[in-house]
């Protein structure tokens, strides 16, 4: 008997793929880019957005990065 | 496709270049945002919030050194988090790319996102250097900046489906997505903040940015696509 081996290309992406990897953007995007204090309200509450001068945490930690990459800061 | 497969490429890919991306702000960008953030300590001291002692300095110090270690952490994480989505459009297109490789036609489609989610909003709403945003206008500002990144986006994605049912002409899919920005540039509101620093440090500072967003693109790129040509996530073996 012989066996034969033959290469499939698939381009269906499966959809747990597809809500992984857009779960990942929006939150990282949204973590880096825009984030006030709105992440860590979750379980802080209010006090989340000023945690650090005046800002949320997350603010400061990605401040440098936020700037760099054209995201509106202040 | 190779569901595991796919994603460890995708993710290891954007989290390699929001490293470089990181590292390269470090080198080059941090200077301008140590300039402009020094302008804003003058500021301070001659309102008198804050005194010129060193104790300020100490803190000061500590406080930028933990900064800018947390801009290598928010590197990464918006890397992997736009590689993702880099990965996620490369899946779907790559078929209809141009390129006579996966690197080429990882290339195009970066050099394409780049554009969209990058460079088009940056030519309307340029970086700038701390200082020069208004706390007041925050909010205003990562509404308008959401807006327009997802106008181009929108854009993109229809024109492209337009581009993909055209036979011939298909040069008009191009001039529609430009026309299309051209309005939203022009009727979407400006950034209201005044510039109050030096416009050589402001300058400065974008271009030097955008050649760090740049590069972390084209690192991107050319990572997805050397780690699909070897693992070929979309192929599949089948014995009979």
């Amino acid at each position: 008997m012989v066996q034969t081996s033959q290469i499939t290309k698939i381009q269906t992406v499966p959809i747990i793929a597809v809500v992984a990897l857009l779960a990942l953007f929006g939150m990282g995007y949204f973590m880096v880019g825009f984030d006030q204090g709105q992440l860590f309200s979750v379980v802080q509450g209010h006090a989340a957005y000023a945690q650090m001068n005046g800002v949320g945490y997350l603010h400061e930690m990605t401040h440098d990065m936020r700037h760099a990459s054209g995201f509106p800061c202040h | 496709m190779k569901t595991l497969t796919f994603l460890i490429i995708v993710i290891v890919s954007g989290f390699l270049a929001g490293l470089v991306h990181s590292f390269l702000n470090i080198a080059l960008v941090e200077p301008y945002l140590d300039n402009a953030i020094g302008i804003e300590n003058q500021r301070l001291f001659a309102q008198g919030q804050a005194q010129d002692n060193p104790q300020f300095w100490k803190q000061f110090s500590d406080y930028r050194i933990w900064q800018k270690q947390g801009s290598i952490v928010a590197g990464v994480i918006l890397g992997t988090a736009t590689g993702a989505l880099f990965g996620l459009v490369f899946a779907y297109s790559r078929n209809a790319l141009p390129g006579q490789n996966d690197v080429q036609k990882a290339l195009v489609l970066a050099g394409i996102l780049w554009a969209v989610l990058y460079f088009i909003p940056f030519l309307k709403y340029p970086a700038n250097p701390p200082t020069v945003g208004e706390p007041d206008t925050i909010t205003f500002r990562a509404i308008t900046y959401v807006a327009f990144v997802a106008l181009s986006s929108l854009g993109a994605f229809g024109f492209s489906r337009i581009y993909k049912r055209l036979e011939n002409k298909k040069f008009l899919a191009f001039l529609g997505y430009a026309i299309f920005m051209s309005i939203v540039f022009f009727v979407m509101p400006q950034n209201p903040d005044p510039i109050k620093v030096p416009l050589e440090l402001v300058n400065g500072f974008r271009m030097i940015s955008a050649v760090t967003v740049t590069i972390s693109w084209i690192t991107n790129a050319l990572i997805l696509g050397w780690l699909w040509k070897k693992f070929q996530p979309d192929s599949v073996v089948t014995r009979t």
